[in-house]
């Protein structure tokens, strides 16, 4: 596939076209990046496609190889992995706190302690999530911005 | 937490224990019976000590993060089996009189208040350690936007 990029001026609309024979697994994907760059995510739920606000998920997790993104009251499967998205998402304030787990930082209400250097962020919709021993260092790090 | 990465952990574990346990030997046995002679087979005791101690931690592995109330019934089992070792090991050696029952009694009191006191411990610093956080958190939320649901 060959890349293009245009030059446009401050009044025209910018746009990322993707001219393709068909709508590839690859397609989607570069799709799903653009859209994450512009602050969405594609997510399948009861299976349909759904556009989902990078701002409205409150946690990403990995099950069985599955990632799930979780907002308020929904939760759905998209195709990227969790360390696509660890990376995708660092400058959204998302950051890793378990192994299998990535938070979105707004979203957290407040920190308690959990046992063994663990701690639960617990989410501004009730939910607790434990935030990993081995995790705690960078997520210190991270809040002091 | 990885099967290997908690190994690496308990063998640490295993090998502070034996030091320590050696160094303890050592200053009480100085103390109450310097003049006491030892076979080479004694050697082997902060070893055996440091192992049997270390097993009852083992149940505290699990392959996903567990949930406050998984990890406190873990640790409630630990403390049940570190009881078993050190009586186990009260009762096996012949310096400790475990035919009185305040000796008995003392023992696994000692251990019952050093697991409660160390736990509670880390969880006040683990407390003040949300707590700086907290602040970091309110702080960082104000300064990037957006702190509603």
């Amino acid at each position: 596939m060959d890349v293009a990029i245009e030059q446009i001026g401050q009044e025209s609309r910018e746009l990322v076209l993707i001219r393709c024979r068909a709508v590839t697994e690859e397609v989607r994907e570069i799709a799903d990046f653009v859209k994450s760059r512009a602050g969405s995510l594609t997510g399948t739920a009861e299976a349909k496609r759904y556009e989902i606000a990078v701002a409205d998920i409150f946690y990403i997790e990995s099950v069985d190889g599955k990632t799930f993104l979780y907002t308020k009251d929904r939760t759905y499967e998209t195709a990227h992995r969790l360390y696509e998205l660890e990376a995708l998402l660092k400058t959204r304030h998302f950051l890793r706190i378990s192994k299998p787990m990535l938070v979105n930082l707004m979203k957290i209400r407040s920190i308690q302690p959990a046992f063994n250097g663990r701690f639960t962020a617990v989410l501004s919709s009730g939910e607790k999530v434990i935030i990993s021993r081995s995790y705690v260092k960078a997520l210190k790090e991270a809040l002091k911005g | 937490m990885e099967w290997k990465r908690f190994l690496v952990n308990k063998l640490i574990l295993f090998f502070m224990l034996s030091t320590l346990i050696t160094a303890a030997v050592s200053l009480i046995g100085a103390a109450f019976g310097g003049d006491e002679h030892l076979g080479y087979g004694d050697f082997l005791t902060p070893v055996k000590y440091a192992a049997l101690c270390m097993l009852p931690t083992l149940v505290t592995y699990a392959r996903r993060e567990l949930s406050p109330r998984a990890l406190l019934l873990r640790k409630a089992l630990m403390l049940v089996l570190l009881e078993g070792v050190m009586l186990f090991i009260a009762f096996t050696s012949p310096a400790i009189d475990t035919n009185s029952s305040a000796v008995v009694l003392t023992i696994a009191g000692s251990v019952l208040v050093i697991f409660v006191l160390a736990n509670l411990f880390m969880w006040i610093k683990d407390s003040a350690e949300a707590k700086r956080m907290n602040r970091d958190l309110e702080r960082f939320q104000r300064t990037y936007g957006e702190t509603e649901a």
